[in-house]
This record gives structure tokens, C-alpha cells and sequence, in this order.
């Protein structure tokens, strides 16, 4: 049997087996299991087929990137909706952090300049500013909305609206950068991070995969917190109302 | 009443007031003033307004229509921290900032206003004793916490001091004590505008009284607002 096809099979057996297993288990999952599965696999045999375009025709590269962009926006964007401008700030937090650091990579020579390396670490730093500004952004909403009485206080006090949000923003990207740091501290010995194991599956040395993986690993810390303290500040700025005021998402007040 | 004699009022003088929220006006043509030295009253039911009118009298919210002056100088044109200062608020929910019962009273202050004395003097006039300045601000009950609020406005040495409910949290004993602060504090100097939906209180410490009532406010004295009491709305605390 070759390889592609025994991969096949193998995926598919084990899937059917979730499904009457959970089926068996009445645990009402077996159908989202399966169309999870179906979705799964029409994105990847897309995305594998328009990366494979991409691949021969390098100018598109640029397009994909600013796809990726985009999606990125839009997930994080929705995220925290409640905000004015949401959009344009997830935008900023994700594309400038991402990509600043994309370019610095490519120009100290640390990934080759081409779309077979650049478009799967521009998916990484994308989709960990992403995790940041969505992590740093709904938790600036939902503390803004219970913590009105609070930063009504500190405004009463005499704190400039700037001030009254500081112990939010900070509260806000410390809680985001906890899943990263995590991550990092635990990196080889809970699990195998992603990049490694493609990169060894993909026929690499360990050695190669392991130092790919770390600078991916150690660029994703910048990156996040630089999106995380980007997405603060901006949030601050759609929040604070002139005359030291602070606007309370959701509120007609 | 006019502009003319809202200019010579010591103290807040309020005049055309509409306010509200997204543009919505809760109460119009709101016309009081507040003197220093005097305690004012404002009552009114449930969702008369009471703590709508209060933010905006330190700017917390913009009015609708109308002015607020301070000493005859129109509120808009003050700096707004400054106008904070001068105008101290103690919300309806005392909120405790993190840290100590000191932190909070000296938060925000320059270090070299925030002495022991200092702090120890507005924990009395509120009704606590200098201990509780190194207990956990966030471990305080609800009473103590509303009396460790009134300590933290009246650290900043306020002309004037706005109350949401300040009794709200308190027993019959503590109230009357916190009732006898306000109008010691405004023998003092200091102008006092408390809102309450208790009042038995309002008589006893107020010197007038602002009414809420039909989306506008209905001045007078004690005595009458106890005369039109039958009329008025006085569900509990919410
Ligand atoms: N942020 C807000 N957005 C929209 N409407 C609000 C907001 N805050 C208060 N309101 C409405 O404005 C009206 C007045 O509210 P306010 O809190 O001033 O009443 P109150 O007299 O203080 O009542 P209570 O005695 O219950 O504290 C109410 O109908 C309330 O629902
Ligand atoms: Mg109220």
C-alpha cells in the first residue's frame, strides 16, 4: 500500500471509530465529530493546493500573507465588538508585531527569502498576535464593562482617565501572555511543538528542527507581547472620552 | 433660576440642567444650588435620577442642556481632574482599590499630603478608628467599607462632597453617625449633597431638599418635603 493512500485510510478508520464510539456512548457528538472531520479536510486539501500555487508563483505570496492578515483581524475583531473601531485596532495589534518581525527575520537571514519558508512562519507570528490581541482585547471589554464602578472611583479620586485604566490594561496583558510563557517554559517536554514535528516529519535533522523551533518560539514572545501592549493602548484610546471620561462598552451612557 | 444669581452662589449652582444617557434626558430643567456650609438632600424613588445627577455634577457625565457652576465659574471650563478634587464623589458601590485601608486613602495624593494625620483625621470623621488604617482594604464589611469610601473623599480635602447612598450599607446607629458627620462637616465649611431614598434621614441632616420626581427636581425644605412624604416613592435600597 503506498503511503498517501495507507494515510488515508488510517485517518479515516480512526475517525469512524470516534464517531461510533461516541455514538454508542450516546454522547450526542458523532455527527459534529464527523462534519468537523469533513471541514478539516476540505481546508487542508484547499489550503495544500493553493499553498502548492503559491509555491510557483512567489508574487502571490504577498496576497496569501494578507489573507492570513486579514482572517486574523476579522476572528480577533469580532472578538471584542463591543468596542468602537474594533477592526482597525485588530488589524494594527496583529499586522504590525507580525510582520515588523516577519521582516526582521528575512533580512538578518535567519529564514530563507522564499514563500516555502516565509508563509508558514508569518502564519505563526500571525496566528500568536492573533491569540494575544483576542486574549488581551475580550478581557479589556468584559473588565471595563464589570469594573465601570471601579474606574468611576479612581476617576472621582482625581486619576486621569489614562491612569484609572492602567490596573485593567496591565490586569488585561499579563493574563494574555500566561498561555505563551506556558507554552515556552514546556516546550519539548509536554508536548512537541508544531513546527518541530513538521520540520522532522518533513525529513529535517532534529538539530535544525529544534533551533527553527526555537526562534519561532522566542520571536513568538516579542511579538505577542508588542500585539498585547498595542492592543491595550488602542482600546484605552477608543475608550477614554474627552473631559477625562471613560466610555463603558455597551453603555448608552 | 437666573444666571445672575447663579453667579454669585459659594458653592454648585445648577441651572437649565437636563441629563441623561445616550441622549436620552432622565430629568429637565434641574435648578438648585448647593452652598458650602449646607447639606443638601436629594431624594427621589428608585430610577429618579439621583446618582445620573450626582456624576454629572463632577463631570463624570456630560448634561444634555445646562450648566453647573462652582463658585460662579461654569464647570466645563474646569480642568476636570481639578473639578474632581474640589468636587469629591463617593459612588453608590464603595469600591476598594487594591492594597491597605492607608493605600486607599492616600491614593492618588502627593506623598507629602498623605501624612498620618492627615489620614487618621478623615478615618475618624468617617467613623473609624486609626487601626483600621493597616487592615486589608478588600476583607472590610460592606458598612466599613462605605465609611473607608467617605474617608478616602474627605482625605482630599474637598470643597464640596457628593454622597450616593451613603447609608445604604449602614444600621439605624451607624447612619445617625455618618448623618452627624455630614452636618459636622458642613458646619466646617464643607458643601454636602447626599442622595438617599431614606427620608427620615434626609430631615434630619438636610438644610433643603432636592426632590426628583415627574423628570424634574422640586426644591424645598425639610419640612415640607416631610409634608408631601405620603406622596413620595420610598422603595428600599436597590
Ligand atoms: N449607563 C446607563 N445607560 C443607560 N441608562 C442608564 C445608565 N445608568 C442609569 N440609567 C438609567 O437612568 C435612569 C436613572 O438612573 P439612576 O441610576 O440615576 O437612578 P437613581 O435615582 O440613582 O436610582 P437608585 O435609587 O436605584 O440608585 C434609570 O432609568 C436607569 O435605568
Ligand atoms: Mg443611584
Amino acid at each position: 500500500m503506498s503511503r498517501p493512500l495507507a494515510q488515508l485510510l488510517a485517518s479515516a478508520a480512526f475517525v469512524l471509530a470516534a464517531a461510533w464510539l461516541a455514538h454508542r456512548q450516546r454522547l450526542g457528538l458523532s455527527r459534529s465529530l464527523l462534519t468537523a472531520a469533513l471541514r478539516a479536510a476540505v481546508q487542508l486539501a484547499l489550503v495544500g493546493a493553493l499553498i502548492a500555487l503559491v509555491f510557483r508563483v512567489p508574487g502571490l505570496a504577498v496576497a496569501f500573507v494578507a489573507v492570513m492578515v486579514a482572517t486574523a483581524s476579522l476572528t480577533a475583531g469580532s472578538r471584542m465588538r463591543a468596542l468602537p473601531g474594533s477592526r482597525r485596532i485588530a488589524i494594527a495589534a496583529i499586522a504590525l508585531p507580525a510582520l515588523s518581525a516577519v521582516g526582521v527575520l528575512l533580512l538578518v537571514g535567519a529564514f530563507a527569502a522564499t514563500p516555502r519558508a516565509t508563509i508558514p512562519t508569518a502564519g505563526i507570528l500571525i496566528g500568536g498576535a492573533m491569540l494575544a490581541t483576542t486574549l488581551t482585547g475580550r478581557r479589556l471589554v468584559e473588565d471595563l464593562g464589570a469594573g465601570a464602578d471601579e474606574i468611576e472611583a479612581r476617576l472621582s479620586l482625581g486619576d486621569r482617565a489614562r491612569d484609572a485604566l492602567v490596573p485593567l490594561t496591565r490586569r488585561a496583558i499579563a493574563g494574555a501572555m500566561v498561555p505563551l510563557v506556558d507554552q515556552t517554559r514546556s516546550a519539548g517536554l509536554v508536548t512537541l511543538p508544531g513546527t518541530f514535528v513538521g520540520l522532522v516529519l518533513g525529513g529535517a535533522s532534529p538539530e535544525t528542527a529544534a533551533r527553527v523551533q526555537l526562534t519561532v518560539l522566542l520571536t513568538l514572545l516579542l511579538v505577542q507581547l508588542l500585539s498585547a501592549l498595542l492592543t491595550a493602548e488602542l482600546v484605552t484610546r477608543a475608550a477614554t472620552l474627552p473631559g477625562e471620561r471613560v466610555a463603558v462598552p455597551g453603555a448608552t451612557g | 433660576m437666573s444666571a445672575r444669581l447663579a453667579d454669585r452662589i459659594d458653592g454648585l449652582a445648577v441651572a437649565g440642567l437636563a441629563v441623561g444617557h445616550g441622549g436620552r434626558a432622565v430629568l429637565r430643567d434641574v435648578a438648585f444650588a448647593a452652598r458650602k456650609g449646607s447639606v443638601t438632600a436629594l431624594v427621589g424613588p428608585s430610577g429618579a435620577g439621583k446618582s445620573t445627577l450626582l456624576r454629572c455634577l463632577n463631570r463624570l457625565l456630560l448634561p444634555l442642556a445646562g450648566d453647573v457652576l462652582l463658585d460662579g465659574v461654569d464647570t466645563a471650563g474646569l480642568e476636570p481632574c481639578e473639578l474632581r478634587r474640589r468636587v469629591g464623589l463617593v459612588g453608590q458601590t464603595p469600591v476598594m482599590l487594591p492594597g491597605s485601608v492607608r493605600e486607599n486613602l492616600a491614593y492618588a495624593l502627593e506623598p507629602a499630603t498623605a501624612d498620618e494625620r492627615r489620614l487618621t483625621h478623615a478615618l475618624r470623621a468617617a467613623g473609624l478608628a486609626p487601626a483600621f488604617l493597616d487592615r486589608t482594604a478588600g476583607a472590610l464589611s460592606g458598612g466599613e467599607r462605605a465609611r473607608v469610601a467617605l474617608a478616602r473623599a474627605l482625605t482630599r480635602a474637598p470643597e464640596l462632597l457628593l454622597l450616593d447612598e451613603p447609608t445604604a450599607a449602614l444600621d439605624a446607629d451607624a447612619a445617625r453617625h455618618v448623618g452627624a458627620t455630614l452636618t459636622g462637616l458642613a458646619r466646617d465649611g464643607l458643601g454636602v449633597v447626599v442622595a438617599t431614598h431614606d427620608l427620615g434621614f434626609a430631615a434630619d441632616v438636610a438644610d433643603q431638599v432636592v426632590a426628583l420626581r415627574d423628570g424634574t427636581a422640586v426644591v424645598g425644605t425639610p419640612a415640607e418635603l416631610l409634608a408631601t412624604a405620603p406622596h413620595e416613592a420610598t422603595e428600599p435600597a436597590s
